[in-house]
């Protein structure tokens, strides 16, 4: 590798140490994909930097919201990026002790980054099957377009790369960054707008003409560019645009604050992991479950009471409903058309749900998914529509949760083990009784896993009912003195999520689509704070 | 009169114009591509049977996506590059 001759110095760097600095943008989804592999490295021995091209403001946020626990530096002016020259972000510069470049590597790439993590004498930092694809190419290095703006490329002709699974690998076809701008429409005195919308952008219910001095002020709230591209959604890969995601907004009935959850969320959606593509076009019943925790439930009035799943509160009916107009819209997933769903779900009008945290004694659900308790969070989950659990004479915790595992017995199909995941919606009673005879969140979960099991009786080779072919798989269990077939594949497989009104001893237990790597990930994204 | 903003895709798919019709199965290179369903395999198993014993297909490629639930990975797309024909086997 040549010398990178009179470069300014990289801030943080020290000779004597082995140090990988990655080069990124904050808004590459590229970057905001590879740069957390980078926290699992052990920095005793090693030195790990992040170079930002953007601003100070920016790349804040980008470090906390990813929870990048490396130092990150400021490239003020692209000096070291001209100096370096990567074509593309991220690009990641692995120096030897002598501050030579040893080796580079160019996008996200596991097996690459792996031998980055084996050249420095670590354990491999990116596994094959955590759902993120194997490669993903970078977008262009901001230095190679001067003219831009530092903070951010939104609104300019930057590209990033196609990701939707058609590229083949090596070829970085790239994709705009800023798409055009919508169309106008203009309807004459003789239409009604709100016909006509209903007809052509609709769900099936009426919705509010997107017009154009209310989809300008849903934008800027947004302090984005209209044309800047949030998101490819699948099936149908439309662009995204901050212009579009507002209109879909205004039709739904959100205010203009409601964009600071909507873009996280469109984001979470199009995560490879989630896999949208399939979520979208299965014949299953799964629907996106829209989570909704942190300081922006009671910020713009999400509701985590009783009704929670109803048609309670405008911030969640409004934010679900904008969600699932996206979908169909800009993702193109149509229930009358590429969405072939046999049955559907309730849920595909509009399903968000805020959790009760002031009545969970026990941590609340986005912490235990990694993020910290004063942040805001929204966590998507391809979910069964929601099946009631009834417990009000079981005095025990231990009972309350015994009852939710028979309930949990049946998610996707009663003798499908190992494939499910599933949401326990624990009511405030229930959570109380759980709580008061002392068991933890994570008892809890691991008693449900413990004793969630279909008995082997109910099995027969002769009848090839849907999950006897895996049986084989299966692992045995006691539950209750009989012999069974342990549900869930790990105590992870189950969530528990408080939420619903302090009157009735009711919870719920939601199934989930195929999951794991090869179907729909979970995902929980940070949101912005106000 | 109203004006409002288009809410929706507003890009135009490309069609690609399909491939001309074999006029026959006689000596040529069939790709079946399971896309990993139970049952799949029973189905392109009896094609494969009757391309190659009743119309005379040259070689037949069996592939599979690794999972029903995602796109194609470029890989296996790639190894279907260069059949006279394909058969995506969808099965429940």
């Amino acid at each position: 590798m040549p010398l990178v001759q009179n470069a300014p110095p990289i801030p943080g760097l020290q000779s004597g140490k082995k140090a990988l600095v990655v080069f990124f943008e904050t808004d590459c989804p590229t970057c905001q994909l590879a740069l957390p592999y980078l926290n699992a490295f052990k920095r005793d021995s090693i030195q790990v930097i992040g170079l930002s091209q953007d601003d100070e403001r920016s790349t804040k946020e980008f470090v906390s919201q990813l929870k990048i626990s490396y130092p990150v530096e400021l490239d003020s002016g692209l000096k070291i990026s001209r100096a370096y020259d990567p074509h593309n972000v991220p690009t990641f510069y692995l120096f030897d002790e002598s501050g030579q470049v040893q080796q580079t590597l160019v996008g996200f790439d596991k097996k690459g980054l792996n031998e980055l993590a084996a050249a420095m004498g670590q354990p491999p930092i990116a596994p094959p099957d955590d759902g993120a694809p194997a490669w993903k190419p970078g977008c262009s290095s901001r230095h190679l377009h001067p003219s831009q703006p530092m903070s951010g490329c939104l609104g300019t002709p930057d590209l990033e790369p196609e990701i939707d699974g058609r590229t083949s690998e090596g070829s970085a076809k790239l994709l705009r960054r800023a798409g055009d701008p919508a169309s106008r429409i203009t309807l004459g005195d003789e239409e009604d707008p709100f016909e006509y919308c209903r007809q052509k952008f609709g769900d099936a219910l009426p919705v509010i003409p997107p017009t154009v001095e209310k989809v300008e002020a849903m934008v800027k709230a947004s302090g984005l560019a209209p044309e800047a591209i949030i998101a490819r959604v699948p099936p149908f890969y439309g662009e995204a645009t901050v212009e579009k995601i507002a209109a879909n907004a205004v039709m739904a009935g959100c205010v203009p604050e409601m964009m600071r959850v909507l873009l996280p969320l469109v984001r979470a959606a199009c995560d490879e992991r989630f896999n949208l593509h399939g979520v979208q076009a299965t014949t299953h019943f799964a629907a996106p479950l829209v989570m909704i925790n942190g300081p922006v439930r009671h910020e713009l009035g999400f509701w985590s009471k009783q009704n929670v799943f109803s048609n309670v509160a405008r911030a969640n009916s409004s934010l679900g409903r904008a969600f699932q107009l996206i979908l169909l819209n800009i993702g193109g997933g149509r229930p009358d058309g590429i969405d072939m769903s046999a049955l559907g779900n309730p849920g595909k009008f509009s399903f968000c749900i805020a959790e009760n945290e002031e009545e969970n004694p026990w941590e609340p659900f986005h912490v235990t998914r990694g993020l910290k308790r004063e942040q805001s969070a929204v966590s998507l989950f391809a979910a069964e529509p929601p099946r009631g659990v009834s417990e009000h004479t079981a005095p025990a915790g231990k009972t309350v949760l015994e009852t939710i595992s028979f309930a949990l017995a049946t998610v996707w199909s009663y003798r499908t083990c190992l494939m499910p995941e599933a949401i326990v919606v624990l009511c405030p009673e229930h959570v109380k009784t759980i709580h008061r005879d002392g068991i933890t969140k994570e008892q809890a979960r691991q008693f449900l896993f413990e004793n969630t099991g279909v008995p082997v009786r109910h099995y027969s080779k002769e009848e090839r009912a849907e999950g006897t072919q895996l049986a084989a798989n299966y692992k045995e269990i006691t539950v209750r003195g009989e012999k069974c077939y342990q549900k869930f594949r790990s105590p992870e497989a189950i969530s528990i999520f408080v939420a619903g009104g302090t009157a009735g001893k009711f919870s719920a237990v939601i199934g989930s689509w195929s999951t794991g790597p090869a179907g729909s990930q979970m995902v929980t994204y940070p949101i912005p704070d106000k | 009169m109203v004006v409002i903003v288009h809410p929706g895709n507003e890009s135009v798919p490309k069609a690609a114009a399909p491939p001309a019709r074999l006029a026959s199965l006689q000596g040529k290179r069939i790709g079946l591509l399971d896309i990993s369903k139970p049952g799949g395999s029973f189905f392109l198993d009896r094609l494969e049977e009757i391309f190659r014993t009743k119309y005379g297909a040259a070689e037949i490629l069996r592939t599979k996506k690794p999972t029903f639930a995602k796109n194609a990975p470029p890989q296996v797309i790639e190894q279907l590059r260069g059949m006279d024909a394909v058969v995506e086997g969808l099965a429940d």
